[in-house]
């Protein structure tokens, strides 16, 4: 509330203001015309998710370097390749964390 | 106090059947818990003009029904419809508020009292002589009772701004209807 309600001109002006409207079936007709609720469904965002990374294997699979890091990785060898397709894997979590964060501030 | 805290909080738990289930008996009680004051707004915004404030404050539902999915909590639920409400109102009237310019045979007219029942009358004159952003401001805090912030947060305008045109809005009044301070003080008191 304001911190001036004993002016008397905050007096005047409240008393000059005639307060809620009364319902008289608004309610009622908001009511009637209110449409579905659209609720926001995921199926796109998995469906990209699952495509880009579906693309990304079909794009990479012809490196040499990713097999020598993802069988090092699996042997818990710490090599190069394996050092950099995880630095790599960390990289696009937080693009996407990033992007995520962004998206949701935007909204 | 405590009472809007308790209203904020039976607000949230509406506001939370609705997000999680589109529940539209939820949506119902909140459109009755704040039909008359958002009316209300548009009314005093649009001058009086009924029909147009109520087309103004179905048009401020839908748009809350469409969007709650968007309120995170960071306002009180009753000013985020204001806040709709108003931006509603901004849009359809892209002409500004109406602002009757100043001279002096109106001020002359507001400082010859004749019965203390006149007084609103002039206050209402007196009102629309203020600048539109005067008068907004003064609808939202001194008549529906917002604080500054949540006038700043409805109306968009930065929390210096509000408490600037608040006071300047009130000191104007104070001058132009010095005449009729006794007859008000009397009648208030």
């Amino acid at each position: 509330m304001n911190e001036s309600h004993d002016d008397p001109i905050d007096a005047l002006l409240r008393r000059q203001f005639e307060g809620p409207v009364a319902n008289d079936g608004f309610t009622e007709r908001l009511m009637q015309h209110l449409p579905s609720r659209r609720r926001g469904t995921a199926w796109p965002l998995w469906g990209g998710v699952l495509t880009g990374a579906a693309a990304c294997w079909i794009c990479l699979d012809s490196v040499p370097l990713l097999h020598l890091g993802w069988r090092d990785w699996l042997a818990g060898d710490l090599s190069t390749s394996a050092i950099g397709m995880a630095l790599l894997m960390v990289a696009i979590s937080l693009l996407s964390c990033l992007w995520g964060l962004l998206e949701n501030r935007g909204s | 106090m405590a009472d809007s805290a308790a209203e904020a909080r039976i607000d949230q738990a509406l506001v939370t059947r609705i997000q999680l289930g589109g529940d539209r008996r939820a949506f119902e009680q909140l459109v009755r818990r704040h039909q008359g004051m958002v009316r209300a707004q548009l009314r005093r915004l649009s001058r009086g003009d009924e029909a147009a404030a109520d087309d103004l404050a179905q048009e401020t539902f839908m748009l809350a029904w469409r969007n709650l999915d968007k309120f995170r909590g960071e306002a009180r639920f009753s000013s985020w419809l204001y806040r709709i409400a108003y931006t509603c109102f901004l849009q359809a009237n892209r002409t500004p508020m109406r602002h009757d310019p100043l001279n002096d045979e109106t001020m002359e007219q507001l400082q010859a009292p004749i019965h203390a029942a006149d007084l609103q009358l002039d206050l209402e004159r007196a009102m629309r002589q203020l600048s539109e952003a005067e008068q907004v401001v003064l609808l939202h805090c001194a008549q529906m009772g917002l604080s500054h912030e949540e006038a700043a947060y409805v109306l968009g305008m930065p929390l210096g701004t509000v408490k600037t045109h608040a006071t300047r809005g009130k000191a104007k009044l104070k001058a132009w209807l010095s005449d009729w301070r006794d007859a008000s003080m009397k009648e208030i008191s």
